[in-house]
């Protein structure tokens, strides 16, 4: 049982190996092949533009939080079609109707963030 | 099994919302005025609609619609048209006569009407949190004003704590119960032995739901957001939603968790005790009269609790008849404070009332009409509401809790009637207060006949509450 | 007619009272005394028909109170007892109604005084065909307050409030009392109405209340009840300060009303009273001493009014100890024909003060007779009656009762005689005292007084003229129905005599100088009068001077005043002022204000909590559900 139920991961370890195997030779070659010339700015890690390591109360532009609230609302709406997508064999009329309205209301909100210039950076 | 009929009030409300939040947005002027005719047009709408609503459970169980959430609704949508009716001048002059509003108290009120006829402690979650969102926005409407954004910050942060505690609650039901439906819930409830599990979930759903309610300990967010927020929000919050949550409250308690009334009934006993205890002494002190809103509210809802307590159909009637009384009185009391301007300045210490019964005695009366209704004296509504539970509490046998109400209703009838003092008996600083707007006068006056002349007719409000407890215990 | 006779009085204090503004002075005059004439004819009517046709009813009107057990329905009682007070108090009201008219014509509110002296007659109408104890007792109030509005009617006088207010707290004393007898009753019998009683007295005579047979003690409590009412010693001495209200008010209440309500309690009361001996005996006693104390005291008074106010206070002895051994007849006998000479020496003596300017005190009067005839002629017939002198009504009625007194045959009864008769000697020498000082001798007034003494107007003499007929005839011509040979079938049944009282029947046969002995010693004291002030005017003086300590030891009212003073009103005084202090000040007030400070100091508690942080509010919250899951889980499952 056990022994079966791990036999159905083993493609996943697989992949795990050949993705390990390919980023190690891409990050391999680049150290090897690449010319390094380093600096500060180049060696601190990426942080959407912000200084990583500061104090904590900083005043930012809101224009990231509005964006990011807009990007995970719309992920998550995505997310949600997934599983109603392979789901609709099942579901039905119903099922595509209720998917119709839950995206008709998000359209709304759309419409709204839109016409609110919530999307212009600017 | 869908019945999606049953759920029409609701879902008319909402495509409407959405129709009149793109009218709204589409025209590139501001249309403050339409949206909210609008929107009182679609309360007024769903409010046909839901009391021609048939009765059943929709949505495979999910939802249910009978004669308590029709009454329940009723009083909603009545509150919520009203509620905006007050926000219509004052919002205008307070520069914050933005379309959103309106169309966020329609959504609120959607809110409402799905957690009243939440029949399954996900739908139940939905509703809650299409109200919470919404009040969060609403209560933090005045933005550039930071009491108003700090009113509506604290109200998010606890309200998300509250959630956090219902969710918690909610799942460990389920863990336990291994179901969400109310009325497997109840069944599954129902043995001798429940589990501890069970009982601690109970407390976290009640601590949630509390937390609406403003009852205490969940009460403490009250008095800082009644104050910080606009008057005419702190309206809205003191009245529809309260009725909401207590009537989701007894949904609750009484359907699923019936059988547990035992364990229920001691945290509401405190819950009701400790409100009215805080709304009597709290409120003494208060100048700022939307603080002293803010504590009396939670007084009310001690005495309404008081009702639940009980436990039996005489209690809940009274719970009904108080919730209903008490969102008449509010609503009034409240379009005297959104009145309260002079020069153009919106007023909110208990002095500045000083010397009305001389500048406005039309809109003095009102407010002593309302304020002598509070403090609970006969012939006035508000002393029907209290006579109808303290009659339940003293009939079952909660003798300490009506004695404690009788008390904190006596100490709370101090800073009621001082308020009639100050506009009767000490000088007018300086001048009348500016001319009041036609819509306050509407509500004003027909919440304040409704007031004074309730002992004309208790029967067809007490008939009606009678008719929902039925259903409810049914 | 039955309920014209009790109505009519109280319409006319309607009127008068709401209406008497529209109205005016003289219509409400007019409409009171017209209601008044009404209410006596039917009174008259009531009494030929129940009295001497012997056709008594109960009129019923109303049920009063239903609570339980307890049920007083509101009805007329028409027995001849009532309707002898009925008749006799709307004629005698009548007449005093007119006098007022003339009396009263200059006073500034003269609708107010109509209205509470038409009051006044009701309740005591209401009062003596009361069909139930509990509606005597409504009448009974009502006399008292009737009593004290009349009496305090011109209140911008000190004394007349102060008068007042202690008729009204005195009788609240005795009022005190019958409540308490009123109570006992109810627990004897289980019912107020007197036909429940009366029928239920023979199964209570075993009752003991505390020991004590409970009829005794009813008896008792009943008698210091009528006390009050009728100023028996002890609680007399409202009685002279009650002659600060107008005089009509002082004829209506010492002769028809009020003071007479005791004695008719005692008459009502007679089928319980016979069953108390222990009571009765009390009763006796009390009357006598009553009798010789009040005349007195008479005999050194100033005052007019006063003297006349201690002659009726003894009168109400002699008709209580006529009661007391058991001849209630006699008492009502006296009552009715007292009534007649008492109502016609006030008015008299009113219009003698009204013709001397308001002048009350005798000593600065004198040399008038000729002045005011008529006045003069209505006092000496008053005065005759009074002395019981033969063939006026006192005489019939007075010898009566002390005939009765001594045909008692008891310890009690000879008491009673005795003070009866120095009583009567001292009466006749009082009254004789107020005629020659009051009419003869050397005017003592200054001129202006005398130049304006005139005879009262035809308004005053009439009703004046009326009474003194009344004063000379009602003796005789009622002698035999209520005393007499005919005053079984008279009384039918109204008056109860128990089998073994043979008194009545006794007082006929008494020795021959029984009877006598009054008239002699009213003639002696009226002589003894004319001798000490007619003949030998110094003579009275050096006889206060010698005998100084008895002379101030009278004047001052043997200091029943001083003493009650000293007993009751300062300690009372003192107690209250410790209570206001005390009690209310530091008590009453002092509880609420503590639980108001209480409330504030809560209230800074519940405020202080507020913090306004966000992170004080989640704690709390988490605070409270710890609290409630604890609660259930190791609370009280």
């Amino acid at each position: 049982m056990t022994q079966q139920m791990l036999a159905e991961y083993f493609p996943i370890l697989v992949f795990l190996g050949i993705a390990a195997a390919i980023a190690s030779a891409m990050v391999g070659g680049a150290m090897l092949v690449a010319r390094q010339k380093p600096n500060p700015e180049k060696l601190s890690a990426y942080e959407c533009g912000f200084e990583p390591f500061d104090d904590t109360r900083r005043r930012f532009d809101v224009r990231f939080y509005l964006v990011a609230i807009l990007f995970i609302i719309f992920d998550l709406e995505v997310a949600f079609l997934f599983p109603w997508a392979v789901a609709l064999g099942e579901i039905g009329w119903f099922g595509f109707l209720s998917m119709m309205g839950f995206l008709g209301v998000l359209t709304v909100g759309f419409v709204y963030e839109w016409r609110k210039g919530a999307l212009d950076w600017e | 099994m869908l019945n999606w009929t049953l759920a029409l009030p609701e879902i008319v409300l909402g495509v409407s919302g959405l129709f009149i939040l793109l009218g709204g947005v589409i025209p590139k002027k501001e249309s403050f005025f339409p949206v909210s005719m609008a929107v009182i047009g679609a309360l007024i709408l769903a409010a046909v609609l839901v009391l021609g609503q048939g009765e059943g459970t929709a949505f495979l169980g999910q939802y249910v619609a009978d004669n308590f959430s029709r009454f329940a609704k009723v009083l909603i949508l009545l509150g919520a048209a009203l509620g905006l009716l007050l926000a219509l001048d004052f919002n205008e002059k307070a520069g914050l006569g933005r379309f959103e509003y309106p169309v966020l108290m329609l959504f609120a009120t959607l809110g409402m009407m799905v957690m009243v006829s939440a029949n399954d402690l996900m739908s139940l979650y939905i509703g809650l949190e299409l109200l919470s969102l919404s009040l969060y926005v609403i209560a933090a409407f005045d933005r550039d004003n930071p009491r108003s954004a700090e009113a509506g910050l604290k109200y998010f942060v606890l309200g998300a704590l509250a959630s956090g505690l219902l969710l918690y609650g909610a799942s460990l039901v389920y863990g336990f119960a291994g179901t969400t439906n109310f009325d497997r819930l109840a069944d599954a409830l129902s043995g001798d032995d429940v589990g501890t599990g069970v009982v601690v979930g109970l407390v976290f759903v009640l601590a949630g739901l509390a937390f609406k309610v403003s009852a205490v300990p969940f009460h403490m967010w009250t008095p800082d957001v009644y104050e910080g927020a606009p008057t005419p929000v702190t309206a809205f919050f003191a009245t529809a939603p309260k009725v909401a949550a207590i009537a989701l409250l007894m949904h609750v308690l009484i359907g699923p968790f019936g059988d547990l009334s035992a364990q229920w009934m001691q945290v509401i006993w405190v819950c009701s005790a400790g409100s009215m205890i805080l709304g009597a002494f709290a409120a003494i002190g208060q100048r700022n009269i939307k603080r002293l809103m803010a504590y009396s509210s939670i007084g009310h809802v001690g005495y309404a609790l008081m009702g639940l307590a009980v436990a039996n159909d005489t209690g809940y009637r009274g719970v009904l008849v108080y919730m209903a009384i008490y969102v008449v009185m509010n609503l009034g009391t409240f379009a005297v404070l959104i009145a309260m301007r002079r020069r153009g300045r919106a007023l909110e210490q208990v002095e500045d009332l000083a010397g009305l019964g001389k500048t406005d005695p039309a809109m003095a009366l009102w407010m002593a009409v309302f304020m002598f209704s509070m403090a609970g004296i006969p012939p006035l509504a508000g002393f029907f509401g209290k006579l109808y539970v303290f009659l339940a509490a003293v009939q079952g046998g909660f003798w300490t809790l009506a004695v404690i109400g009788i008390v904190t209703s006596v100490i709370a009838s101090y800073y009621y009637l001082r308020i009639v003092k100050v506009m009767y008996f000490d000088a007018a600083p300086d001048g009348a207060l500016d001319a009041r707007p036609a819509s306050l006068t509407v509500v004003m006056a027909s919440t304040g006949l409704l007031t004074l002349l309730f002992f004309l007719f208790p029967a067809a409000l007490i008939g009606a509450a009678q008719v929902a407890v039925a259903s409810l215990a049914g | 007619m039955y309920v014209g006779a009790i109505f009519f009085p109280l319409l006319g204090a309607c009127l008068a009272g709401f209406f008497g503004r529209w109205l005016g002075d003289r219509a409400s005059m007019w409409v009171t005394v017209a209601c008044m004439a009404l209410a006596a004819a039917c009174g008259l009517g009531a009494f030929v028909e129940v009295a001497l046709n012997g056709l008594p009813g109960v009129v019923p009107i109303v049920t009063f109170i239903d609570v339980g057990g307890f049920e007083v329905s509101w009805a007329l009682r028409y027995d001849t007892l009532s309707v002898v007070m009925v008749a006799m108090v709307t004629f005698i009201s009548t007449l005093i109604h007119i006098y007022s008219v003339g009396y009263m014509s200059h006073d500034a509110t003269v609708p107010r005084f109509f209205a509470y002296l038409s009051l006044f007659t009701f309740m005591m109408l209401m009062l003596v065909t009361a069909d139930n104890l509990v509606q005597l007792f409504f009448g009974w109030e009502g006399v008292g307050l009737a009593s004290y509005l009349l009496i305090g009617y011109w209140y911008e006088k000190e004394s007349a409030n102060r008068a007042a207010m202690k008729a009204f707290i005195v009788n609240r004393v005795g009022d005190l009392f019958f409540m308490l007898g009123l109570a006992l009753t109810f627990w004897t019998f289980q019912s107020v109405e007197f036909a429940a009683i009366f029928a239920g007295v023979e199964a209570a005579r075993g009752v003991t209340f505390l020991g004590m047979p409970a009829l005794e003690v009813i008896g008792v409590l009943l008698f210091l009840g009528a006390c009050g009412k009728s100023a028996q010693l002890g609680l007399h001495t409202w009685l002279p300060d009650a002659m600060e209200g107008p005089t009509p008010v002082s004829a209506l209440i010492h002769a028809a009303t009020m003071v007479t309500a005791g004695v008719f309690l005692m008459a009502r009361m007679s089928p319980v009273m016979e069953y108390a001996p222990l009571a009765l005996a009390i009763v006796t006693v009390v009357g006598a001493t009553t009798a010789f104390v009040a005349a007195t005291i008479g005999c050194v008074q100033n005052d007019i009014k006063r003297v006349i106010a201690y002659s009726t206070m003894s009168q109400l002895g002699y008709m209580f100890f006529a009661a007391g051994v058991g001849v209630y007849q006699a008492a009502i006998f006296h009552l009715f024909t007292h009534a007649f000479f008492k109502a016609l020496l006030f008015l008299g003596a009113g219009s003698v003060i009204h013709a001397m300017s308001d002048e009350q005190d005798i000593r600065r009067m004198g040399g008038i007779w000729r002045k005011i005839p008529i006045t003069y002629a209505m006092m000496w017939i008053g005065s005759l009656a009074l002395a019981g002198v033969p063939f006026f009504a006192g005489y019939y009625s007075k010898d009566m009762v002390l005939e009765v007194a001594y045909a008692a045959h008891s310890g009690v009864g000879s008491y009673a005689f005795l003070m009866g008769l120095l009583a009567a000697f001292l009466t006749a020498f009082y009254s004789w005292r107020l005629i020659i000082l009051t009419f003869h001798g050397a005017p003592r007034a200054d001129h202006h007084v005398m130049e304006h003494v005139h005879e009262s107007p035809p308004v005053m003499l009439i009703p004046l003229l009326v009474l003194a007929a009344g004063a000379v005839v009602t003796g005789f011509l009622f002698y035999p129905l209520f005393v007499g040979a005919q005053q079984e079938p008279f009384w039918n049944g109204a008056i109860y005599t128990a089998a073994h009282n043979h008194v009545l029947h006794d007082a006929h046969e008494v020795p021959a100088w029984v009877p006598l002995a009054p008239t002699v010693v009213g003639l002696a004291g009226i002589a003894l009068a004319y001798a000490l002030y007619m003949f030998a005017p110094g003579i009275p003086g050096q006889l206060a001077a010698r005998f100084d300590g008895l002379y101030r030891f009278l004047l001052n009212k043997w200091y029943f005043d001083e003493l009650y003073d000293a007993i009751f009103v300062r300690p009372a005084q003192y107690l209250a002022r410790a209570f206001w202090k005390t009690g209310d000040a530091r008590l009453i007030d002092g509880v609420p204000n503590g639980a108001a400070d209480l409330a504030v100091q809560a209230a800074r508690g519940a405020v202080r909590i507020q913090t306004g942080r966000v992170a004080n509010y989640a704690f709390a919250m988490i605070i409270g559900l710890v609290l409630f899951v604890s609660l259930l889980l190791y609370g009280a499952r």
